[in-house]
Formats: C-alpha cells, structure tokens, sequence
C-alpha cells in the first residue's frame, strides 16, 4: 500500500545552466537595488506608529460607520488644531461592527516640556473626548479596540534599535560563515543578504505599505531564511569541490545548484503554504509581516542561487592549486 | 547512523513525553486543570497583553526634579555648616552646580575643609567604601565648585525609581490583589504592565499625580507685589504664589510647608458633619499633629493653604488651635474626586513626576480575534504542509515527517509552557513559520536519500548515507538561522521578543526532530521491515 505514486515537481536530475544566468540576473538585481535605493531616497518609507510616534486608536460604533461618520472624525484634526487625522476602517471578524482606526499625527512638546510625551498623551484625550462627544457609545470599555501612543523619543529608540538589529545580524553571520567556510563564501553570503534586505525595504517603499517593527522582524527573518537556502548551496559547493577536484568551478557551482534545487523549491513551497495561511487567516494584525515574508521566500531563494553563488565565481575560491 | 542504543531510545521517547507532559495543560478545560494531582504540570502558555488584553505603559521618571532637589538641599547644608562656623560665604545654584565664593582668603582657608567634610560616602553601607557625594574643586583662592558625584546622581535615580514603584504599587493596586507588573526598565524608566480589561484612564490619571500635599502659612500682600511674583518671577523672599482651584485667583503663602504629606497616617472619604459635601477626612502622625498643634495655637484668625500638586484646594481660617491629631479638607469635591485623593494621599506622594512614554492598550476582544486567527492559520497551514509533504514523499516518509512536525509543535508548547515563556502575537507568527520552515531539515535528508538511491545505493546504505552527509548543512543552515533570531531577541522589545522566542525554540527543536525523532522512526522501520526498494 505504500508504493503510491509519488508527485514529482522536477525531474529527477535538472541541469540547469544557472550560473550562465548570473549577467541577466545581476543586471536585474542591480536594477532593483537602485530603484530600491532610489524610491527610499525620495518616498521614504510609509512609517508606522513604531517609528514615527503619535497616536492610533482603534474602536468601533455599534453598527458600521457611515461615510458621514468618518467624515466627522475627520474634521476633528483640523478643530482640534491637532493636524490631519488619518481614518481608516478595518473588517473585523464575526457579527462586529466594522472597526475605525484613528491616528493622530505626532504632537509638538508642549511648551516648557523637555520632550512631546506629554503632548501625545493630551492629543489622545482630546480626541477621545470629541469623539464620546458625538458617539456616547465609544465610552464603553468593550468598544475600544486598541490604543497605542507614542513619543519622539521612543519611537526614535526603536528605530535606532530596528537599524541595529538588522546590521548586527549581518555582522554576526558574516562571522559564522567566515568561521565554518572560507571568506569568499562569508562574503558571498552577507552581499546577498544585503540585496534581499534592500530589496524588501525597497517594496516597502514603493508600496508604502506601513513599516513597522513587526517588519523589521520579518526582514531579520528574510536574513534567516536566505541565509538558511545560502548556506545549503555552499555547503554542496564544498562538498563538490571535494569530489571533483578538476571540474572548472562554474560547473561546480552549477551541479551543486541542481544537486540541491529540488530541495530549495519543497522548503519554499511549504514555507509559502504556512504563509499564505497567515496571511490570509492570521487576522490583520499579522497581516504586513506575512507579505514582508512572502516577498522575502522568493527574494531570498532568488538570491541564493543568483547572487550568493556567482559572487563565488568572481571572487574565486581556494582549491588548493587547481586552476578555477 | 541508523543504530540506536537501548537507553538512547529511551530518552528521546522520555524528551516527547515529557514535552507532551508540559504542552498538555494548554488544551485541558481549566477545571480538569485544577483537579490535577500536584506532582503534574499545570502551567499554560503566559499571553502577553497583546493576546490577553491590557495596559502597557512605559513611565519615564522626571530625574531631573530630583537632582534638582538633591542640589538644594545640599546646598541648604553647606551654608548651615558654614554658618555654624560663622564663615561668610555667597552661594549659587547654577548650571547644576553650586558656586561658593568666600569673603576673605582666612575664611576659605578655614571654609574649604568644611565643604570637603560635606561630602559623605554615597553608601555607608557600601563595601570598599564606595564614592563620595560631592565633588569640590577649587577655582581659585575664594571661589569654589562643588557638583554632586555620579556615583551620588546614580544612587538618587536608583532610589527616586525604587520609590516611585513602591508608590505606583500602592496607588495602582491598593488592595493587592490586581496581577500587575511593575519594574524599572533601562536606567530611568518604568514599565507598567496591567492584564485585562481595565480603565486605562483612571490608571494613567494616578500616574500622573504626583500628589504632593503641603500645608502653608498664607501670606498677605500687596497686589502689586502679588502681580511681580506671578508674572514676573520676582517673589517675596521664602514666598510662593500658587493659583487657587475654585479660580479665585493666586494667593501668595510661605514656602516652607507646616506639614506635609509624609506627617499624614491616614486618609479617607467622608461628609462635612454640617453640610455633607464630600471632603477628605486625614489623621496626622504624632509629628505631623504636634507642629500642626503649634502652628494653629498660634496663628488663631487667620488663613492658612492646603496646597496640592502647586495649586491650593482650600484655604480655610483657623478658628481654634486644632490639636487632635485629625482633620478634613474641604474642597468642592465630588465622592469620586475625594475617594481618589485619600486613595493618592494613602499611598504618598511621587519622588518625581512620572511621563507616558509609550502606551500600548489593547482590549480583551482584540486579543480573542487574534488567538482566535492565529489557531485557524496555524491549523490551515499544518493541514496545507502535511498533504504536501504525503505527496511528494509518499506515505511512508510522508508519515515521518509529519509525525516528526506535529511532535515539534508540541514541543514548542511544552518548552514555552516550561519557561513560562510569553505568548505574543508576532509570536504566534513564529509558531506558524515554524511550521512551513520545521519540515526543511527533513526534505534535506529525504531528497538526499533519492540522490543516494539514485546513484544506486541499497536502502540501509541510502537512508544510513543521507542522514549522515545532510547533518552539517542542517547545522549549518539553522544555526545561522538562530544567530539571526538571538539578534532579534536581544536587540528587539516587547512583542518582538515574543517572535524571537517561538522561532528560535522551533529552530532548535525542528532539528531535534528531524535528525533524532524522524531517524528513530526511519531505523525501526527499516529494521522491522527490511525493503527491498525505498518508497521515497
């Protein structure tokens, strides 16, 4: 009963000529590298509360709101004088009435306040005030959702922290590999990793989807990921490198390639089906992380096999005298 | 490879069981959970508040204030010791630091000594004696600079933070019976965690208190005089103006209080006899009651203030010398107003002021719709992988990877039940990935196994050969995966943490999983049912 037909993706022995892909690869890497760079440059990326301060607040009336009642809140920035009010609504799940999602621009210091922190907290309550104003029902416990309100300074803390934890990350890997493999390889490594991480913020950017620090745990996940499909491919390198000594090192690079394409296209699929799940179903708090992540599987499966290992046959690699 | 000892069995079957032992918990009803045997594990995954619901804030202690505080004082100190000696000396308060200028070289030949004895070790208690409180340095022959010690600024901030919590506590949790959590965050902040659904209002507007209660002498004067102190900053000697609640305008009292808050006992919400507004019924200390008795015994007819937070609540005449010990306060309040004072009086006042420096709120119906989101992903997802994994590797092998999946689930929630580990959103995140990225290290192998029977190996030799030549990659490929997790973890905050440690126990386990649980049911099988061909 065992002997069922099992689903072949691919045949059994591809060879696929990859690496004499690596000219149209990097030009379309370095294509996007500069749009990425460029778009940061000039739209920046669209913040959330994490990086950028202010305050969101989440709530719902008791039935849906009209396009009436998001104009009203709407208005409320400008009488308030607290600035542009950003209003949204989010689909909540089950027979709930459809959530608002208020943010309110970051606030000034208030004078003679050292920082803003207290000038957000007074932005909040002046709001909430104005809004159980005209909907009583906003006062009750059940009704609010979530608030979330932060500073200048905090949110500069993260930001800074966010910086740091990806640039740190690449450090210590670049560390790793050096250590298990040889320079090259570690080099090799950490460029495509830039280029995934340049790439998925680009997409942020172009997007301007919000970025906020559950993003930055996805791209620090899409460093893990990459790396993990990276390190597979080297780890074949080497061991190649081993058994056929006098093959010229493009062909090295392309067998190992092949030899373990299989495997990266079953990880990718059921990294993606877990995925899409989430992003689907996991609810819309989870929701950029889950796109980041998708963006990051192809990015990081592209890089592996069309940055991480060309950069080798650039840089050479030490065969003990054999000519590459 | 593929040889397992009797006691190694053993123990890996003991590790699933045990992480069995410890996940169970989470999906037993509460009652089954309290009717367990107490040798049996109990715990469940901690929710963080943004799956339970709650309040998180991030307090930022005004240390500013306190060194402020610190510099007076000591500057009060100098000039008593200097004046004991009878030393004329000019002192000001600038830029942080005091500035003593002597009359003449004898006194400060005599004076600097005395500046010096002022400075104390910061810690008597302190082993090796610690550093000294002052720092004095000599400008030249009259002039002296004397700035408190960092060692001094540390031990007051470490103190204001420890004060301040004991009286946030206090405030918060009068009865102490919430499930809070309260502890100093990085060096000048606090962090204030309340699960559940609770007014998020009435707990920012205790923090915000900084309720400091004095009573002052009321001084009578000009209105001219009046006007240059309040807009002008220009104040009578040893005299401050506050505003008045009832917006009667400014009254001028003595700097000095009478009392204060610390000589109070007790507080609580009452009455007036005569005419039932709600006030503030308090019973002084016997210290408090004994300066209270002499300053009213001899100030019969006229007003004084009763200050609280820079603004005088009411300002009554003292009719008789009021020696009991006790008294109220009347102020316009309401019964709720007046409730919260004595709650804020009872638990004393703030050592500085407290800023919001981040609130995170997030109701008990949000984080329901989360868990409620994650558990249908995760399930979807489980479901999506495991068909998959049954059609590429067939049902034999299909079986152990799966088997070796749902064993690595249960292991997450076992180690994170154990650790007491907390459950966040982004974490659930981890959990899912973890389960598309877990089954990886079986593919390796698996797809290493076709590669070896391809080139013609028997199936001991195949599956013996694969196992073996996949573990560095396998190693290699999820400790670089881990390192990038730890980063996450320790650079990260809040929530994110929670991702960090999903991720990198589903890391570690996915590989426990695959290279010892899978091959433990690889090798049986093989043994029990020696194939000819592999079914892979």
């Amino acid at each position: 009963m065992f002997d069922i037909a099992l689903v072949r993706f691919l045949p059994s022995n591809t060879n696929i000529k990859f690496i004499s892909l690596r000219w149209v690869a990097m030009i379309l890497s370095v294509i996007g590298i500069i749009a990425s760079i460029f778009l940061f440059s000039t739209k920046n990326l669209n913040y959330g509360l994490d990086f950028k301060g202010g305050t969101v607040w989440e709530f719902h009336l008791d039935q849906d709101p009209t396009n009436a009642d998001l104009d009203a809140f709407r208005q409320l920035g400008p009488e308030l004088g607290l600035g542009e009010l950003a209003i949204q609504t989010i689909a909540q799940p089950g027979d709930k009435a459809q959530a608002i999602r208020l943010s309110v621009p970051k606030q000034d210091a208030l004078e003679g306040d050292e920082n803003d922190d207290k000038a957000q907290q007074v932005a909040l309550e002046s709001v909430k005030a104005a809004v159980i104003k005209l909907y009583p029902e906003v006062d009750k416990l059940e009704n609010t959702l979530s608030v979330q309100v932060l500073g200048t300074k905090v949110s500069g803390e993260l930001k800074r922290k966010g910086a740091m934890a990806v640039i740190l990350a690449l450090l210590m890997v670049l560390l790793y590999i050096w250590i298990r493999f040889e320079w090259q390889f570690g080099l090799g490594a950490v460029v495509a990793l830039a280029h995934d991480v340049i790439l998925t913020i680009g997409v942020f950017s172009l997007t301007a989807l919000e970025f906020n620090l559950s993003i930055v745990a996805a791209i620090l996940t899409i460093v893990g990921y990459s790396l993990n499909d990276t390190v597979i491919v080297y780890d074949r390198i080497r061991e190649n490198l081993r058994k056929y000594k006098k093959k010229p090192l493009g062909d090295v690079l392309n067998l190992s390639i092949n030899d373990t394409l299989s495997r990266t296209i079953m990880t990718s699929v059921t990294t993606l089906l877990a995925l899409t799940a989430l992003y689907i179903w996991g609810g819309p708090g989870l929701n950029g992380f889950a796109f980041a992540m998708i963006w990051g599987v192809f990015v990081g499966t592209y890089s592996s096999v069309f940055v991480a290992s060309p950069i080798l046959l650039a840089l050479g690699v030490n065969r003990g005298g054999v000519p590459k | 490879m593929l040889h397992f000892s009797r006691w190694k069995i053993t123990l890996i079957l003991g590790a699933i069981m045990l992480g069995l032992l410890f996940a169970l918990p989470n999906v037993l009803p509460q009652k089954v959970r309290d009717g367990l045997p107490g040798f049996l594990p109990s715990q469940t995954l901690n929710l963080g508040l943004d799956l339970q619901g709650g309040a998180h804030l991030l307090l930022e202690v005004d240390l500013k204030d306190g060194l402020d505080k610190t510099l007076k004082s000591e500057l009060a100190g100098l000039r008593a010791a200097l004046r004991e000696e009878r030393i004329s000396a000019a002192m000001r308060n600038r830029d942080e630091a005091i500035f003593v200028t002597f009359k003449n070289a004898a006194d400060a030949e005599t004076g600097a000594p005395i500046l010096r004895k002022q400075s104390v070790p910061v810690d008597a208690n302190a082993i090796g004696g610690g550093g000294k409180t002052l720092i004095i340095q000599k400008l030249n022959d009259l002039h002296y600079r004397v700035t408190v010690s960092n060692e001094f600024i540390e031990y007051i901030s470490n103190r204001t933070i420890a004060q301040s919590i004991q009286v946030l506590r206090k405030r918060i949790d009068p009865t102490g019976t919430t499930e809070m959590t309260l502890a100093k965050e990085g060096k000048e902040r606090i962090l204030l965690q309340v699960p559940g659904a609770k007014d998020v209002g009435e707990i920012k507007d205790r923090i915000r208190q900084t309720a400091k209660l004095g009573f002052h002498e009321v001084v009578r004067v000009d209105p001219v005089i009046m006007d240059l102190c309040v807009n002008e900053n220009r104040c009578p000697l040893a005299s401050i103006a506050y505003p008045q609640k009832d917006g009667s305008g400014y009254l001028m009292v003595k700097d000095r209080e009478i009392v204060t808050g610390a000589d109070l006992k007790s507080a609580s919400e009452g009455l007036h006899p005569t005419n039932s507004y709600p006030i503030v019924n308090f019973r002084y200390n016997a210290r408090g009651a004994k300066k209270f008795c002499d300053f009213t015994a001899t100030h019969v007819g006229e007003p004084f203030a009763v200050v609280l937070d820079g603004e005088i609540i009411t300002a009554p005449n003292i009719n008789t010398a009021i020696c009991g010990g006790s008294g109220f306060i009347e102020g316009s309040f309401t019964m709720e107003s007046a409730r919260e004072l004595s709650l804020l009086l009872n638990a004393g006042a703030l050592p500085a002021k407290l800023n919001i420096a981040e609130e995170r709120t997030v109701g008990p119906e949000l984080g329901a719709d989360s868990i409620a989101a994650g558990k249908i992903a995760s399930i979807i997802g489980l479901i999506g992988v495991g068909i998959f994994m049954w059609m590429i590797y067939g049902l034999r092998f299909g079986t152990f990877a799966n088997i070796a999946l749902a064993t690595n689930i249960v292991l997450i929630a076992g180690a994170l039940s154990l650790m007491g580990a907390t459950l966040t959103l982004p974490g659930i995140a981890g959990i899912i990935l973890t389960i598309g990225m877990a089954v990886d290290a079986n593919v390796l192998i698996f797809e290493r196994i076709r590669e070896e029977t391809r080139n013609g190996r028997g199936p001991i030799n195949a599956i013996d050969t694969g196992y073996r030549l996949s573990l560095a990659p396998i190693l290699d490929a999820n400790i670089t995966t881990l390192i990038a997790a730890l980063t996450l973890y320790f650079v990260g905050s809040g929530p994110i943490r929670g991702f960090a440690v999903t991720l990198s126990i589903g890391i570690v386990m996915s590989v426990f999983t695959a290279i010892v649980v899978a091959r433990l049911m690889t090798s049986t099988w093989l043994r029990r049912a020696r194939p000819k061909t592999l079914p892979i």
